[in-house]
């Protein structure tokens, strides 16, 4: 396994992790539980949204950090055979994923103010926003990562 | 950190990342298969030229410039800055660049 293969594992771990704080955090917002919860999804959308903001701007930007060290190789050693192999859409994916990936950093500071303790009422609708685009941005860089090392992983 | 720099970052980020990546005003060029890094936009040399980077340093600190101003706003007018445009202008940001990139979908 080559480093660059063990920095994209890390990279990966960092993004699950960061992908079940902010799911947690987006069922919180949008379908908050009412009462205790008994099913597992109940359980899942019944947590304390709030005390997850830290722990998502960190994890945001360690995954970021590691996934901007990986993208100097992806350029190298997998955009180039996307390329020759004309495989556009899964070119696109990428660029859309960088893009989304570099608003959601733009994010973080609002995204952190707002979900500042004491919790203001009437900001709801931002935070619920705010977590949203971010929790898509993660699910879809995510995926793209995923399907993009399933075509050309960096071990090969 | 006050809710005006918060509100004014997140919105002139998402602004000059779009025109940074559309006009190309990268801060720094990254040369991946040198290992080298050259200021502003350069030309590829030994294989591609990255400007991801450069373009995040570039609406950063433009972000960080106006979100600076935006804390020397007096109260009233502070007060009047709509925290739901943060959202509003990410998502528009984000619908721009499907819009840019179509061409990788659709031929």
């Amino acid at each position: 396994m080559n480093s660059w293969t063990a920095l994209l594992i890390v990279h990966g771990l960092l993004a699950v992790a960061l992908l079940g704080a902010l799911t947690h955090q987006v069922l919180s917002v949008w379908v908050p539980a009412r009462k205790p919860a008994v099913s597992f999804v109940g359980r899942f959308r019944a947590v304390p949204g709030a005390s997850y903001a830290n722990a998502v701007v960190v994890l945001y930007l360690l995954t970021a950090l590691l996934g901007a060290v990986i993208y100097a190789e992806y350029r190298i050693s997998v955009r180039t055979v996307l390329q020759q192999l004309e495989m556009r859409s899964a070119e696109g994916a990428f660029e859309l994923k960088e893009h989304f990936a570099a608003i959601g950093l733009g994010l973080l500071p609002v995204y952190w103010y707002y979900w500042r303790q004491p919790l203001a009422p009437e900001h709801a609708r931002t935070r619920a926003m705010l977590t949203s685009i971010l929790a898509f941005t993660v699910w879809f860089s995510f995926l793209v990562g995923h399907v993009l090392n399933n075509i050309r992983g960096f071990g090969v | 950190m006050t809710a005006s720099f918060a509100i004014v970052f997140a919105v002139v980020y998402a602004i000059a990342y779009v025109i940074c990546v559309e006009s190309n005003y990268a801060l720094f060029t990254y040369h991946p298969a040198l290992g080298e890094f050259g200021l502003g936009v350069q030309r590829a040399k030994d294989g591609p030229a990255m400007y991801w980077y450069g373009w995040m340093a570039t609406s950063g600190i433009v972000a960080s410039a106006a979100g600076g101003l935006a804390m020397l706003l007096p109260e009233a007018a502070a007060r009047r800055l709509w925290p739901a445009s943060t959202w509003i202008v990410a998502l528009a940001a984000m619908v721009a660049f499907c819009w840019l990139l179509k061409g990788f979908f659709f031929r």
